[in-house]
């Protein structure tokens, strides 16, 4: 069943896909899908990101829009100080790992839900922070940021080219996902997320392997955040709420988690059917959008609990 | 200034305590964070307030208003609480640990919407059915009628609950549920009913914390929840989920610790969320389970 | 699963269709209004919506134009993302000749961009921070300029208040507040350069967060301050400033002490909140107040008569929602008739709007280079509860 969508051939053609939609868009004169895609396509990488955390190893984060915002603030100030984007991306991304593991090595041996409440706490710690640090940050009034046109060559309109860049980072992520999940690495995880106690008693050296989990989602939020500050130009401490880390977890756990295909198929439902909402729905019914977004949030999870496109593993646990 | 402080920190800390009353109880027995809690307690709010529209004679003044207002929110607010479980949660229960959340979300979403949509969308002024008398305590400090009521009902909402929970039938097959729901399941205790009751209560807590909020900052609007909910929250788990007297000691630290950084840090007061979530990191790395230990089902 | 899965794909490839068949159907000139419909801002951005509809609806019932009017909705519910995604929304249709909004200066930089690159004229009737306009002077700006704001930038409201206070009131020692946003954030760093700058003290500033209810604790720290403030100056929103005003009364902090805002705390609703707390207050608005205009006291009565509903009160920014509505209308006339299809055009209106030299609500707005209104006149007003009204302080 899901062994179809998981199959090459239709990796290639969601690709092509993924790939037409600039085109698609401009025939049909409706170049707002695009932009619909490119923040698609940031979700994703988000949920990708998170999905180490959370989908695999089981760890319940309510803060990781903390580093999305660390990756674009970085970027921010670094492209300020004139150093060209290339270098503010990866800089930006080495910051957020290493931030991520400053929190992972305080936090990582709390409870379950404890470590819900406490990754709450330094998203909202985090922007507070950049909030109140005027003098780096701007504050509330948030930081311009130079503009890069790196596929000025391909196509004018710099949402296509950071359409294209968000699409090429997705598909690395995506790779590079399934590299772990295949791995020796990834496999602990899992049995991590099952049962820690036979886990440990297994070998599995539990503490380093969460600690990675968690450090290598910040590779991701750390990129996202990274594209996002470079295409709006703009940062500010408003597009960091903890509502945005709430989506994130609802991305990873509608999909399927530990689910590549869910995550992806849930970062396109819940990041794209609001704006798609805002440009399809009339005038009386524009207010209604994030009422129907809840109902189906609520809807799709009695529906499909285990997700929507489960990982074939946990179907089977699951349905069992 | 330090006992006007003082009075400041307590009247604060008892509604967070009652709002985080309601996120333990329900924490304790299905290990689930109750994301809808805080519309919850937004919708307890607006039932009291409906009530004081509809029958302002009745129920817009004195000692009937006030109790009026707790009945009609607080049954309102259980019952939101139930319906909920039962349509939103429970179908998801055993299935996985994080659905009934990502529900809890939604539900959520779609109150807090609700009202917004079909209520108002805008602050509403909230009616005072205690008269205002300001009690002078010397060197300055003064503590409002009105404070005294929000702490007595707090105060006394707590020990009900207290003694419900530790002298009645219903109490004590709560507390078995939360140790341990299987065997309490073999032991005879209907699971199913034990968790309604236990949501019923949670919520009836919300609810009267709705009123009390009310009444103490005179207003209300449809986003009134997230906030104090959040904090309670946390404030619960400072004091160790699942924990009933943690919750109540958790809300008066977090309150207490509001005003120590609003009041005493210069410039605290922008930092002041910053602060409170701090120092529960810190507890929580130093006692992982909250200052006075958690109190849920072990999972093996 | 599969006929799920089918069922899925096929739902949102309808989405995708009916997103690309949503184009212009209407033949009406349209004017888009980009505000937080829904959301923690819904209040204020409904009540904006409310003032340009209101502002459509009566322009049309007079028949003023040979076509037709509509007033576009746009949610961005106050997240910079969100406005970008509307910009992206409005700048593909061609109807659509000039957009009204963002309310949040955090929407309106990053959108004010999008709206360049189109270019659509932008008007926004509630962004403060300078940054909105004067990014366009930045040699990283693409595109003409095509922001203008019936608004004041804060420089100018913070100022007028330290006058006032140093001067008519004659305080020297003030306390200071603001809610860490763009817009409370600027009044308060202006009021204090100006304050000290005619020889006062600040002595104390603090930042609360939008949407905090308790103060006490502040507010008792500066009822305490050895420095003793004689009043305390809030840049913020009517909520905040009515909680403020209530907890003052509660902790007995009354006249001589004084409270002064900005307009954002101007408007009936404060009374809703803040109740016989309020009187005393001093309010600073933009303009002559409206209720001393007469076009002024007519826009009320409509308003009033047009929308009754409890939650629909008139709060402190709609009628620059209608002010800029009224703007756009002037230089649709100087643009005279719509093309064969129906369509305006959009860089006209642009060169139009900068022209613009109209007497309204607001008094007489001009705009400068950077499309920043020249009107900087600022009353202080002076709240009185009892019947729900501001006086003007000459």
């Amino acid at each position: 069943m899901s062994g179809l969508l998981r199959s090459r051939g239709t990796a290639w053609i969601l690709i092509a896909a993924a790939l037409a939609l600039p085109f698609a868009a401009h025939a049909a004169e409706f170049p707002y899908l695009v932009r619909v895609g490119g923040i698609v396509g940031l979700f994703m990488l988000l949920g990708l990101g998170l999905n180490f955390t959370l989908g695999y190893v089981g760890l319940f984060d309510l803060g990781f829009i903390a580093f999305y915002a660390i990756g674009a603030y970085t970027t921010s100030i670094a492209m300020k100080a004139h150093v060209p984007a290339p270098a503010a991306i990866l800089l930006a991304i080495a910051v957020t790992v290493f931030a991520r593991l400053l929190l992972g090595i305080s936090i990582l041996r709390l409870r379950g839900d404890y470590l819900a409440v406490v990754t709450m706490g330094f998203g909202e710690i985090a922007r507070l922070t950049i909030n109140n640090m005027d003098w780096l940050t701007n504050g509330p009034k948030g930081m311009q940021v130079r503009p890069w046109r790196p596929l000025a060559f391909l196509a004018k309109d710099p949402n296509v080219q950071f359409y294209l860049l968000i699409v090429a980072a997705v598909l690395a992520g995506v790779a590079a996902t399934r590299r772990l999940e295949d791995s020796r690495v990834g496999r602990a995880w899992v049995a991590i997320r099952e049962d820690e106690v036979a886990a440990r008693l297994s070998g599995i050296p539990v503490r380093e392997y969460k600690l990675l989990a968690f450090t290598l989602s910040a590779v991701f939020a750390g990129l996202a955040g990274s594209l996002f500050a470079l295409w709006e130009q703009f940062v500010t401490p408003e597009s960091f709420v903890f509502w945005e880390s709430v989506l994130v977890v609802s991305i990873v756990v509608l999909g399927g988690m530990g689910s590549i295909s869910g995550v992806l198929l849930g970062a396109l439902i819940l990041a794209g059917v609001p704006p798609l909402m805002q440009a399809t729905l009339s005038a009386e019914w524009i207010n209604y959008r994030y009422l129907f977004f809840g109902l189906i949030l609520v809807l799709v999870t009695l529906f499909r609990p285990q997700g929507l496109l489960p990982s074939s593993r946990r179907e089977a646990e699951l349905t069992s | 200034m330090v006992l006007q402080q003082l009075v400041n920190a307590l009247t604060l800390g008892a509604i967070y305590s009652l709002i985080a009353l309601g996120y333990t109880l329900v924490y304790g027995i299905l290990a689930m964070i109750n994301f809808a809690h805080s519309e919850v307690l937004m919708l307890g709010a607006f039932a009291a307030l409906g009530l004081a529209t509809i029958l302002p004679a009745a129920f817009g003044t004195g000692a009937l208003g006030l109790g009026g207002m707790f009945v009609v929110s607080m049954l309102g607010a259980g019952l939101v609480n139930v319906i909920v479980e039962r349509f939103a949660y429970r179908p998801l229960r055993h299935i996985s640990r994080l659905a009934p959340l990502i529900s809890a979300i939604g539900v959520s979403i779609v109150l807090q919407n609700a009202v917004f949509l079909w209520l108002s969308t805008q602050s509403l002024s909230f009616p005072q059915p205690v008269e205002i008398k300001q009690i002078p305590l010397g060197g300055g400090a003064s503590v409002s009628s009105l404070q005294l009521v929000i702490l007595g009902a707090a105060l006394a909402l707590m020990a009900l609950l207290h003694f419900w929970v530790e002298k009645t039938k219903m109490g004590k097959a709560m507390r078995a549920c939360a140790d341990d729901i299987t065997t309490a399941g073999l032991m005879g205790i209907n699971a199913d009913v034990v968790i309604a009751v236990t949501f019923f209560v949670g919520g009836a807590l919300g609810g009267a914390a709705g009123v009390l909020y009310g009444m103490n900052y005179g207003s209300i609007k449809y986003n009134l929840g997230f906030l104090p909910g959040a904090k309670a929250f946390t404030a619960a788990v400072l004091g160790g989920i699942g924990n009933i007297r943690g919750a109540v000691l958790g809300g008066f630290i977090l309150g207490g610790l509001e005003v120590l950084a609003s009041g005493y840090i210069p410039n605290g007061a922008q930092w002041r969320d910053v602060i409170a979530f701090t120092v529960l990191i810190l507890v929580l790395l130093v006692r992982p389970s909250g200052l006075l230990g958690e109190k849920l089902a072990e999972k093996v | 699963m599969i006929a799920f899965r089918r069922s899925a794909a096929a739902t949102l490839a309808l989405a995708a269709v009916l997103a690309a068949a949503c184009g212009p159907k209407e033949k009406a000139v349209k004017i888009a209004v980009a505000v937080p419909l829904t959301g923690d801002m819904g209040t204020e951005g409904q009540g904006l919506w409310r003032g340009v509809e209101l502002a459509v609806e009566e322009v049309n019932a007079a028949h003023r134009f040979a076509y037709r009017i509509k007033a576009v909705p746009f949610d961005d519910r106050a997240d910079p993302k969100e406005a970008v995604n509307v910009a992206n929304l409005i700048v593909s249709d061609p109807r659509i000749v000039a957009v009204i909004g963002p309310y949040n200066s955090g929407c309106a930089i990053p959108a004010g961009k999008v709206y360049a690159r189109a270019p659509v004229a932008m008007i926004s009737p509630a962004a403060t921070n300078p940054e909105v306009t004067a990014q366009q002077l930045s040699p990283d700006w693409i595109g003409p300029k095509v922001i203008f704001r019936v608004v004041p930038t804060d420089d100018v409201q913070g100022e007028a208040a330290a006058k006032f206070a140093f001067t008519n009131l004659r305080k020297r020692r003030m306390a200071l507040l603001h809610d860490k946003t763009p817009y409370g954030q600027g009044l308060a760093e202006q009021f204090r350069k100006t304050f000290e700058s005619l020889g006062g003290k600040v002595v104390s500033a603090d930042g609360i967060s939008v949407g905090d209810k308790d103060f006490k604790a502040l507010l008792t720290k500066i009822k305490g301050d050895d420095s003793r403030p004689e009043g305390i100056y809030f840049g913020g929103l009517y909520t905040e400033a009515g909680l403020l005003l209530k907890q003052m009364k509660e902790l007995d902090m009354k006249a001589p002490f004084i409270f002064i805002s900005g307009d954002g705390s101007k408007t009936p609703a404060l009374f809703d909140v803040a109740g016989d707390a309020a009187e005393g207050a001093y309010l600073s608005i933009v303009g002559i107040p409206v209720e001393e205009l007469p076009s002024a006291r007519e826009f009320i009565a409509n308003y009033k008569k047009r929308w009754t509903g409890s939650s629909e009160e008139l709060k402190p920014f709609d009628h620059f929602g209608y002010e800029a509505a009224q703007i756009v209308f002037a230089a649709l006339e100087r643009l005279g008739a719509p093309d064969a299809d129906g369509m305006m055009d959009r860089e006209k209106m642009i060169d139009e709007l900068r022209k613009t030299h109209y007497t309204g609500l607001l008094g007489l707005t001009t705009f400068d280079e950077k499309g920043d209104t020249l009107n900087k006149i600022i009353t202080i007003t002076k709240a009185h509860p009892k019947d729900r009204s501001f006086e003007g302080m000459h």
